[in-house]
C-alpha cells in the first residue's frame, strides 16, 4: 500500500468562494445560518439554512450543484499545481446526493402546473448525482477513474476514502476527491417532514440542542501518492493516513443505538494508519445536533478513545449539514485544524449535554498542536466513515 | 500496481422480467434466451417485471416497509448470498449500480407536497428519496456491515459496482462483497428518457454477484463460478451524454494486465440500440483486441437497466464455464474457450472493463 497525502485543498462553502473564506469562518466561530432565501419556505417549522452567498464559477447553464463543485475542484487543482497535462490519468470520486435537483424542482413543479419551461432537457440531465462526475471530469479533463459515490450524509468523506484507495492500490497517482450538494426542496422538506431541524441555528452537543441546520456548499482536494508529491517538490498539507468504512445494517435513517457502526468505523481507521487512540488529539465530529446522533456519536468516541479524551467538534454548528458536501468540508477543516493548530469551535455551544464527556470546545476556537486527527461522517442507512489525517 | 487477491464469483442472483433465480437458473436461460416480454410504460414498451412475481419473492409484511426498488434489490441479494452459502457475518461488503435510484419514490414524495403543501410530505418516502436506499434496506436484509457503496453511473453502473466491489476484495479490505446493479422503470422516468432523446429499450431488474478472495471462498468449500481475472474502470473523453471519438482504452489495457495480458476470446457488449454509442463501443473494442472475437450483448433482450451489466459478469462466468456463447436474436450459441471481455462504455465516456474466466 502506498502513502496518500493532500495536496491541494478547495471549498465553496456558507463563508463564501474559496478556502481563506471558509477556515476564515472557522476560526472566527462565525454562524452562516440564516433565514433562507433561494425558495419559499412558508409552511414549515424551520425556515432557515446555510446558503452559499454568491457561485463565482461556471455557466448560469450549470446546476447549482455543478457550479459549486466546479469552484472547489478547480481551486484545489490550482492549489496542487496540477498541469493539465497531469490530469490525463487522474482519478475522480465526487461524493452527492441531490445533483441538479433544484433545477428539476422547478421544471417539476411547473410541469405540475401544466406548463413547459424552456431549457427542461437540460435540467433533466444534470437531475442526477452521478452527472457531477460527467460533466466536472469533462470540465477539468480527469481521465482516470471517474465515478460518483452516495452514501447520503457520508458521501463527501466515502469519495475522499475511495480516490485514496486508488491511489493506495497503485491504480493512479493523483485523485481529485470531495462531496457536493446544493440546496434542495426536497432536502429542506424531506428533514423537515422528519421532525430533524432547529428553526433556530442548530446546537451540536448542547443539552438543549433541538436538531439540525441544512447548508450548502462543495469541497474537493487533490490527493495524492506521497513518493510522487515528493517528486515534484510540491506543498504537503497532511497524509491521509488511513480510513474506515462500515454499515450499521441497523435502520434505514436511525443508527444504531451504542455507536457500534461508527466505534468499527474509527478503530477501522487507526488500525489502517497503523496509531493509537493516544495518537489522535482531535476529532472533527459528525455532530448533526440531533438529540439522538450526538449522544451515540459521543457514546462511540468514548468507545474507542476513553472518556473526555480528546478534543471534539462539530463545524456544522456554524455552517450547518451541508449533506454530501461536509464530508469534503469537514476534511479540509480537519487538515487545517492540523496546519494551523488550531480547534475549530462548536460555535453555539452554550450548555454542554452532560451526556457528552468531551471538551467540545465551545464558542471560541483553541490553539492545539495535534499530531493526528480524525473526521467523521455517518448518513441515512447506518453508512458510517471516519478520515484520519496526519501532520506532514 | 499492488499485489492483489484473486477474486472469485461464488453467488449470483438475477431478477427481471426474463427471469428470476440463481446462476442455474440464468444458465438455463443463456442456453435458450428468450426477451423479456414488454409492456407499455410511460407510452413506450418497456421489459417490466409483472407484479405478481416480485410478490412471490418477498414476504407481504416486509414488501409493505419497502419500495419497489428495493424489493428488486433485495430479491437478488438474497438469492445471491444464498447460492454462496455465506454467513454474512463473517464480512461483507456492499457495492450497489443504480442509474436512476428510487425514483418512483422521490416522484411520490414531491407530488405529496405538490398536492396537500408541507401536511403532504411522507416522512417515510423520505429516506427513499436518497439513492443509496437500496444499499441501506439490503444491507439490513442481509446483514451486511462492512463497507457499503452507492455508485451512480449513468450506462455502466452494474459493471462499475462488479469491478469496485472486486477491487476491494482484491485489495485485501474485505473478504467478501455483494455487488451488482439494479433499476426500475417508471412512467414518469419513460417520459424523461424520451424528452432527453433516449429511445432505446429499457427494463429494470436486479442483478447480484457474491465475490470472494479465492483462498477464503476454496477454504469454506464454496462452489466457484468464475473468477474475476482483471477489472479496471476509466474514462473516455466525451461531453457529458455524449459519443467520444477517442479510442484508445486504457481501461481494457489495465483489465488485461491484471489478468496477466491473457487476450479475450468473446465479449459481453454493451450494446443497447443507440447507433452513434454503439458505432464508438465497437471501435473502441476494434482498436483494444484488434481481432473481432464472438460478441453478444443481451440488451435488446432485457432492456436497459442498472443491473444488465452485472448480469452480463455473471452471464461471462457461465460462459467461460460452459464455453457457449448465447445469441442475441435467438440464433445458435457460438463454441468459445478461454477468458472473456465484459465490456461497458457510457455515452458521457464512462467506460468499465473485465477480464471473467472459468474457475
Amino acid at each position: 500500500m502506498r502513502r496518500v497525502v493532500v495536496t491541494g485543498l478547495g471549498a465553496v462553502s456558507p463563508f463564501g468562494a474559496g478556502v481563506k473564506a471558509y477556515w476564515a469562518g472557522l476560526a472566527a466561530g462565525a454562524c452562516a445560518i440564516r433565514p433562507l432565501t433561494l425558495f419559499a419556505a412558508d409552511g414549515f417549522r424551520c425556515r432557515i439554512a446555510a446558503e452559499v452567498p454568491e457561485l463565482a464559477a461556471g455557466s448560469p447553464r450549470r446546476s447549482r450543484a455543478d457550479r459549486l463543485a466546479l469552484g472547489a475542484a478547480l481551486e484545489a487543482l490550482d492549489d496542487a499545481g496540477l498541469a493539465r497535462a497531469d490530469r490525463a490519468e487522474t482519478a475522480f470520486v465526487a461524493g452527492a446526493v441531490g445533483g441538479g435537483m433544484l433545477e428539476a424542482e422547478e421544471w417539476y413543479w411547473a410541469r405540475a402546473r401544466g406548463e413547459r419551461l424552456p431549457g427542461g432537457a437540460a435540467a433533466l440531465r444534470a437531475i442526477l448525482p452521478g452527472s457531477h462526475a460527467e460533466a466536472l471530469g469533462h470540465r477539468l479533463g480527469l481521465g482516470g477513474p471517474r465515478h460518483t459515490v452516495v452514501t447520503a450524509c457520508s458521501s463527501g468523506a466515502v469519495a475522499l476514502a475511495e480516490a485514496a484507495e486508488l491511489i493506495a492500490d497503485g491504480v493512479v497517482d493523483v485523485a481529485v476527491a470531495g462531496g457536493v450538494d446544493g440546496m434542495t426542496r426536497m432536502c429542506f422538506m424531506g428533514f423537515n417532514a422528519l421532525k430533524l431541524l432547529d428553526p433556530e441555528p442548530c446546537r451540536p452537543f448542547d443539552k438543549d440542542r433541538r436538531g439540525m441546520s441544512i447548508g450548502e456548499g462543495a469541497a474537493f482536494v487533490v490527493l495524492e501518492a506521497a513518493e510522487r508529491a515528493r517528486a515534484r517538490g510540491v506543498r504537503v498539507y497532511a497524509e491521509l493516513a488511513g480510513h474506515g468504512m462500515t454499515t450499521d445494517a441497523f435502520h434505514v435513517t436511525a443508527p444504531e443505538p451504542e455507536g457500534e457502526g461508527m466505534a468499527r468505523a474509527m478503530r477501522a481507521a487507526l488500525a489502517a494508519a497503523g496509531v493509537s487512540a493516544a495518537d489522535v488529539g482531535y476529532v472533527n465530529a459528525h455532530g448533526t445536533a440531533t438529540p439522538q446522533n450526538d449522544r451515540i456519536e459521543a457514546r462511540a468516541i468514548t468507545r474507542v478513545f476513553g472518556e473526555g479524551r480528546v478534543l471534539v467538534s462539530s463545524t456544522k454548528s456554524m455552517i450547518g449539514h451541508t449533506m454530501a458536501a461536509a464530508g469534503g468540508l469537514e476534511a479540509v477543516a480537519t487538515v487545517l485544524t492540523l496546519t494551523q493548530e488550531l480547534i475549530p469551535p462548536t460555535a453555539s455551544l452554550v450548555t454542554p449535554d452532560p451526556e457528552v464527556t468531551f471538551d467540545c470546545v465551545p464558542r471560541v476556537a483553541r490553539e492545539a498542536a495535534v499530531g493526528c486527527a480524525i473526521s467523521n461522517s455517518f448518513g441515512f442507512g447506518g453508512q458510517n466513515v471516519t478520515l484520519l489525517f496526519r501532520r506532514a | 500496481m499492488q499485489h492483489r487477491r484473486a477474486v472469485v464469483i461464488t453467488g449470483v442472483g438475477v431478477v427481471n422480467a426474463a427471469l428470476v433465480g440463481a446462476a442455474p437458473a440464468l444458465g438455463a436461460w443463456l442456453a435458450q434466451p428468450r426477451a423479456a416480454a414488454r409492456v407499455a410504460v410511460g407510452g413506450r414498451p418497456a421489459a417490466r417485471l409483472p407484479e405478481a412475481t416480485l410478490a412471490g419473492l418477498i414476504d407481504p409484511g416486509e414488501a409493505r416497509r419497502l419500495s419497489r426498488v428495493c424489493q428488486l434489490t433485495i430479491a437478488a441479494a438474497r438469492l445471491a448470498v444464498a447460492e454462496s452459502g455465506l454467513d454474512p457475518a463473517r464480512g461483507l461488503g456492499l457495492v450497489v449500480g443504480s442509474e436512476l435510484g428510487d425514483f418512483t419514490s422521490t416522484i411520490a414524495f414531491a407530488d405529496g407536497y405538490l398536492a396537500r403543501g408541507a401536511s403532504g410530505l411522507s416522512a417515510l418516502l423520505f429516506p427513499n428519496t436518497v439513492m443509496n436506499t437500496m444499499a441501506a434496506t439490503t444491507a439490513i436484509a442481509v446483514r451486511s456491515r462492512e463497507l457499503s457503496l452507492t455508485l451512480n453511473v449513468p450506462g455502466v453502473a452494474g459493471e462499475l459496482a462488479v469491478a469496485r466491489g472486486a477491487a476491494a476484495v482484491a485489495g485485501g479490505r474485505v473478504d467478501a462483497v455483494l455487488a451488482g446493479g439494479v433499476d426500475e422503470i417508471d412512467p414518469l422516468v419513460a417520459e424523461m428518457l424520451d424528452a432527453l432523446g433516449d429511445h432505446t429499450v429499457r427494463g429494470e431488474g436486479a442483478t447480484f454477484l457474491v465475490l470472494e478472495a479465492e483462498a477464503t471462498a476454496r477454504a469454506r468449500g464454496a462452489a466457484v463460478l468464475g473468477r474475476i481475472e482483471g477489472a479496471a474502470w476509466r474514462a473516455l473523453p466525451a461531453r457529458p451524454w455524449g459519443v467520444g471519438r477517442r479510442v484508445v482504452s486504457r481501461a481494457i489495457d489495465e483489465a488485461r494486465a491484471r489478468a496477466g495480458g491473457r487476450a479475450p476470446g468473446w465479449i459481453y457488449a454493451s450494446t443497447s440500440g443507440d447507433t452513434a454509442r454503439d458505432a464508438w463501443e465497437s471501435r473502441v473494442l476494434r482498436a483494444a483486441l484488434g481481432a473481432e472475437p464472438p460478441m453478444v450483448s443481451l440488451g435488446a433482450l432485457l432492456g436497459q437497466h442498472g443491473g444488465l451489466g452485472a448480469l452480463r459478469v455473471a452471464a461471462a462466468a457461465w460462459t467461460a464455464r460452459s464455453g457457449l456463447l448465447p445469441d442475441d436474436v435467438g440464433g445458435p450459441v457460438t463454441r468459445v474457450s478461454g477468458p472473456g471481455l465484459v465490456h461497458g462504455l457510457a455515452r458521457g465516456g464512462g467506460h468499465v472493463a473485465l477480464l471473467v474466466g472459468a474457475a
